[in-house]
C-alpha cells in the first residue's frame, strides 16, 4: 500500500501551497510535490494597460514586497523608453527598497520562522505563532513589533503607502522625502541598529542551538541566482549572478535573461519550475531568496554586514547549500539593510526636489528590469507600443525561483526522514518558551 | 472569553494580512481578545481543521482575495457554513480588485498567456497543470455574488486602523457602557421642547451622559458620541418606536442616523467598512461568546438591532463621500485640464486639484476611506476603494463629473477620447463587478 502525506496548506507562508509526499510500501518516497494552487494572470491582463501604470498594479503581486513590485516595473518601463533618472531619485529608491528589505526580514525571522525554533519542532501546532511568542516573550515581541513598524513607517513616508505603494514613476519619484521626517527617522535609528544587534544574538543562538540541524537537514546542492553589482550584494540594481553547484560563479547581463532563466511548467503546480537553462531542467533547478544572495555576494556593501558575511562563510563554507542557513543569511542581509538605511538618511539627496526628470517619451521597444525583492529575484519585462501603451509583459517573480528548489529539498528531506530516519539522532536544543 | 475569528486567504497578495499586522503594538491589545482558528498566514491550523467544526462555530470570519480558482469558491462556502458573520475583507473579496482586469478576455486565452505563450516557457508542448490543481473560474466575481456576507470593508489595502477599530466593533469591545445615567437627564431643552416630541431622531435617550458640548444646547439632536449609558430614560420608548419605523428618514435624519452609527457605534463607515446585514443582532442572538454589547439595556439594543436592519437594507442611505472630499488639493484651483496628462508628464505642484493639473485621477468616482493617501506624494487616486456607483461605464461617469464640477477645459467627449485605457484607468479595481464585462 502507497501512503499519501498531505500537508494542506503550507502555513506561515505567503501564498497558498500544499504539500505531497507519497511513499511506497517499501517505505521509499516515491513523489515530492509542492503544489502551487493559485496564480492571478498579471501576464495576461497587464496588457492594453498604460506602461507607467503597471507600477501602479503589480504592487498586488505580494503585499509583502510591494515595493519591489512598483519600483521594478518602473525600472523595466524606463529601459523601455530610455529614460535616465536623476541621481537623488535613484537613492530614495534604494531607501525605499531596503527600508522594504528590513522590515520584511523581520516579519519573516520573528512571525514566519521564529515560532519554530522558539518552541521547537514538537510544539503544539496550537500554539506556534508569532501571537503565543509575543505572549510568552513580550520584550523580544515588542521590540521586533517596533522592528517591523519602523520598516513600514519608512515605506510609507517614501512609497506613499506601504501596502502598494504609489510613488515611483517612469522617470523618478514623485517627491523627495521631507526634512521633518527624514530628521524623525534619523532619530530612531540608534535604537533600530541596537535591535539589529540583539536579533543578531538571538539568531546566534539560534544557529549554535540549532547546529547539527542546520548542517545535516536539507542540505541540498542546487544552483544559486541572485544579483550582485561588480560582485558586492546589491539589491537595488546589477547583474544577474548564477553560482553552480560546485562553487562556480557565472555574471549575465539582464537583457540576456530568456538564455540563462528557463520556466518549466510542471503538471502539479500553477508557480513554474524556474531553472539554469545551460544546465537544462531539472538539473538546472536553482535556488534564490537570501541565501542564493550570499552565495552570490563576493562581499556584503556594508561593514557590518560583511564582517557577518565572512563569519558565515567560515562556517558553512564559501557557498553553502544548507536549506537552514537560508535564516542566517536573513539575518546578515538585515543588518545590510539598516546599514544602508542610515546612509541614505544621512544623504541630502533624500530631501533634493530634484527627483523626476521631465525627459519622458514613450517609444516602441522593450526593456527589463530586475531588483531584489525579500524573497527572491524579481524580473519585469515590459513590451511598450510607441505611444507607451503595455503590448505584453513577462514576469519572473521573487517566489517562483524557489518553487522547484523547495520541491527538490523537499524530496532530499522526505529521504531523510522516511528512508534514512536520519532526524531521530538529532541533537535538539530544549524549547525556549513552551 | 475569547472570540473564535478565522481568516481565509483566496487568491491574494497577503496585503490585507500585511495591513493587519500594520498596526504593530497596537495589535496588542486586541489579540488577547481574539482566539484565532484558522489563519494559515500566521497559524498552524490546516485545512481539514476547519471543515471538522460544527457549522457556525466561529463568529467572525474574514475572507480575503479574489474568486480566481474554484477552490476559492469552494473555500468562500465553506467559511460561510462556519461563520456567523461574515466580512468582505479588502478590495479583492468586495470588488475582484486588479485580478478583476482578466475579465476582459476570455479565460481560455488568460490561461494560454500564462501556461503557453510566455517567453521564459520551455516545455516542448506547454499546458495548464492539472495534477491536484483546482482550475479556473471563468469570470472573477465579487464574494457577494457567492455566498451572502454581512459586512464590507474595501481598500487595498484597508487601512490598519480601519481594521481594527472593525475588530474591535464586532468584538463588542466598543461600545463599552460609560455613564450611568443617559444623556436626557442633563439634557438642555425641556420636556415640551424635547426633540423625539417633534419626531427627530435624537439618541439622547441611550447615550451616557457627560458631554460638555451638547448638541441639544443649539437645537440639534444628540447623535451619540458619548456611547451607551448603562440605564435608559423614561423616553427610550419613544426613540425606540421611532426606530421601528425609520424608512421613511427625512434628510436630517439621515444625517443624524449617519453620525450615530459611527459615533455611538463605532461602525468605521468612513474607514470604507460597511454592513449588509443585522450584525449586531446577530452577535447579541449568538449569546455565547459573551460580549460587551450584551451588557447594554434591552432597549438600547433593541434600537441597534433597529438601525442595522434599516442600514442592511439602505447601504447607500446617505451619499458616499468621495476621495476628492478627503483630499487635500485644491479643486477650483488656477490650474486647467487643456489636455489629458499622462502620470510621466512633468511634475506636479503639490497644491492644484490634480485633474485640474491634467492627469487622470480617479478621485471623484472612488468613496472615500483611504484619507487621500496617494494625493499627498502627487500621485493620483487609482480607485482602490471601490466605486460610488455601480453597473455603469465608469470612463463616461468620470468625464461627466469633472466635465461640470473641475476646472476643465475639454467637453466629455474629448476627454474619452484621449483616455487611451478607459477600462485600466476607471475600473483597476473593480471591473469583476461590473455586470457589463461578464
Amino acid at each position: 500500500m502507497t501512503k499519501e502525506i498531505t500537508v494542506e496548506p503550507v502555513t506561515r507562508l505567503e501564498g497558498h501551497g500544499g504539500l505531497r509526499l507519497v511513499i511506497g510500501d517499501d517505505g521509499k518516497v516515491k513523489d515530492a510535490q509542492f503544489n502551487i494552487a493559485s496564480t492571478r494572470f498579471f501576464e495576461k491582463f497587464l496588457e492594453g494597460r498604460y506602461c507607467e501604470h503597471i507600477p501602479r498594479i503589480t504592487p498586488r503581486i505580494c503585499g509583502i514586497c510591494p515595493i519591489p513590485h512598483h519600483l521594478t516595473p518602473t525600472k523595466a518601463v524606463e529601459d523601455a523608453w530610455g529614460v535616465t533618472i536623476p541621481e537623488p531619485a535613484r537613492k530614495l529608491r534604494i531607501l525605499l527598497q531596503n527600508a522594504k528589505q528590513y522590515s520584511s526580514h523581520m516579519l519573516h525571522f520573528y512571525a514566519l520562522a521564529a515560532p519554530d525554533f522558539l518552541l521547537g519542532p514538537f510544539a503544539d501546532p496550537a500554539l506556534r505563532n508569532v501571537v503565543h511568542v509575543i505572549s510568552k516573550m513580550p520584550d523580544v515581541g515588542a521590540m521586533a513589533l517596533k522592528m517591523m513598524d519602523f520598516g513600514q513607517k519608512l515605506c510609507a513616508e517614501i512609497g506613499g503607502k506601504s501596502v502598494h505603494p504609489i510613488s515611483a514613476i517612469v522617470g523618478g519619484m514623485k517627491k523627495p522625502m521631507d526634512e521633518a521626517a527624514r530628521d524623525k527617522f534619523l532619530k530612531m535609528i540608534p535604537e533600530q541598529v541596537d535591535f539589529m544587534k540583539k536579533t543578531v544574538d538571538i539568531a546566534l543562538k539560534v544557529v549554535t542551538d540549532y547546529f547539527d540541524v542546520v548542517a545535516n537537514v536539507g542540505v541540498v546542492p542546487t544552483y544559486y541566482l541572485g544579483m550582485t553589482k561588480n560582485g558586492v550584494h546589491d539589491i537595488y540594481e546589477g547583474d544577474l549572478r548564477i553560482v553552480t553547484p560546485d562553487g562556480k560563479k557565472i555574471d549575465y547581463d539582464i537583457h540576456n535573461y530568456l538564455d540563462v532563466l528557463g520556466e518549466h511548467i510542471p503538471e502539479h503546480s500553477y508557480a513554474t519550475h524556474m531553472y539554469y537553462k545551460p544546465a537544462g531542467y531539472p538539473d538546472g533547478i536553482y535556488r534564490a531568496n537570501t541565501l542564493a544572495m550570499t552565495n552570490c555576494a563576493d562581499k556584503m556593501a556594508t561593514p557590518l554586514a560583511d564582517a557577518a558575511l565572512k563569519e558565515m562563510k567560515a562556517k558553512i563554507g564559501e557557498v553553502s547549500h544548507h536549506t537552514f542557513a537560508y535564516h542566517w543569511a536573513r539575518i546578515i542581509e538585515a543588518v545590510e539593510s539598516i546599514e544602508l538605511i542610515a546612509k541614505y538618511l544621512e544623504d541630502p539627496d533624500i530631501v533634493n526636489p530634484d527627483c523626476k526628470t521631465l525627459d519622458v517619451q514613450p517609444r516602441e521597444g522593450n526593456g527589463v528590469g530586475v531588483t531584489e525583492a525579500p524573497r527572491g529575484l524579481l524580473l519585469y519585462h515590459i513590451w511598450s507600443d510607441a505611444e507607451g501603451i503595455c503590448k505584453k509583459a513577462n514576469l519572473l517573480v521573487a517566489t517562483n525561483h524557489n518553487i522547484a528548489g523547495i520541491e527538490k529539498t523537499l524530496m532530499h528531506v522526505a529521504k531523510q526522514v522516511f528512508e534514512d530516519k536520519a532526524l531521530e539522532g538529532l541533537k535538539l536544543p530544549d524549547p525556549w518558551i513552551d | 472569553m475569547a472570540v473564535k475569528v478565522a481568516f481565509m486567504q483566496n487568491s491574494d497578495c497577503w496585503g490585507c494580512h500585511q495591513s493587519l499586522l500594520n498596526a504593530h503594538l497596537g495589535l496588542l491589545p486586541v489579540l488577547p481578545a481574539l482566539d484565532i482558528v484558522y489563519w494559515p498566514a500566521v497559524v498552524d491550523f490546516k485545512h481539514d481543521s476547519l471543515v471538522a467544526r460544527p457549522d457556525g462555530d466561529i463568529l467572525v470570519g474574514f475572507v480575503e482575495g479574489s474568486l480566481r480558482t474554484n477552490a476559492d469558491v469552494e473555500n468562500a462556502k465553506l467559511m460561510r457554513a462556519k461563520c456567523q458573520l461574515i466580512i468582505a475583507f479588502g478590495s479583492c473579496s468586495c470588488y475582484g480588485n486588479v485580478h478583476g482586469l482578466a475579465n476582459e478576455w476570455d479565460i481560455d486565452e488568460v490561461i494560454k498567456r500564462k501556461f503557453e505563450q510566455v517567453e521564459s516557457i520551455t516545455n516542448e508542448s506547454p499546458h495548464e497543470p492539472k495534477e491536484h490543481m483546482p482550475g479556473f473560474t471563468s469570470k472573477i466575481v465579487p464574494l457577494d455574488e457567492v455566498i451572502s456576507v454581512d459586512a464590507y470593508m474595501a481598500g487595498c489595502p484597508p487601512k490598519p486602523e480601519a481594521i481594527i477599530s472593525a475588530v474591535q466593533f464586532l468584538l463588542g469591545q466598543k461600545p463599552q457602557p460609560m455613564a450611568e445615567l443617559s444623556f436626557c437627564h442633563d439634557c438642555s431643552l425641556n420636556n415640551e421642547n424635547c426633540l423625539l416630541e417633534k419626531y427627530e431622531l435624537c439618541f439622547g435617550p441611550i447615550t451616557s451622559m457627560g458631554c460638555t458640548l451638547k448638541c441639544t444646547d443649539n437645537g440639534n439632536p444628540c447623535v451619540g458620541c458619548l456611547g451607551p449609558s448603562k440605564t435608559v430614560s423614561s423616553r427610550a420608548e419613544k426613540l425606540k418606536n421611532m426606530t421601528k419605523n425609520i424608512d421613511q428618514l427625512s434628510t436630517g435624519d439621515k444625517k443624524n442616523l449617519h453620525e450615530f452609527l459611527t459615533l455611538f457605534l463605532n461602525v468605521p463607515l468612513m474607514s470604507g467598512f460597511d454592513l449588509s446585514g443585522d450584525i449586531l443582532k446577530q452577535v447579541r442572538r449568538t449569546g455565547e461568546p459573551k460580549t460587551a454589547l450584551a451588557d447594554v439595556p434591552a432597549d438600547t439594543g433593541e434600537i441597534f438591532a433597529n438601525t442595522m436592519r434599516y442600514l442592511k437594507n439602505n447601504r447607500d442611505f446617505i451619499k458616499i463621500s468621495t476621495v476628492c472630499d478627503q483630499c487635500n488639493l485644491q479643486i477650483g484651483s488656477k490650474s486647467q485640464m487643456t489636455r489629458v496628462k499622462r502620470d510621466y508628464e512633468g511634475l506636479p505642484n503639490m497644491n492644484d486639484c490634480l485633474i485640474e493639473q491634467g492627469y487622470l485621477c480617479a478621485g471623484p468616482i472612488t468613496r472615500a476611506g483611504c484619507g487621500g493617501l496617494c494625493m499627498r506624494v502627487n500621485a493620483p487616486c487609482s480607485g482602490c476603494f471601490g466605486q460610488t456607483a455601480w453597473n455603469v461605464d465608469q470612463a463616461e461617469r468620470f468625464a461627466d463629473i469633472v466635465t461640470k464640477g473641475y476646472n476643465v477645459a475639454l467637453t466629455k467627449e474629448e476627454l474619452l477620447a484621449q483616455m487611451k485605457d478607459k477600462l485600466g484607468f476607471s475600473e483597476k479595481f473593480t471591473l469583476a463587478a461590473n455586470k457589463n464585462y461578464r
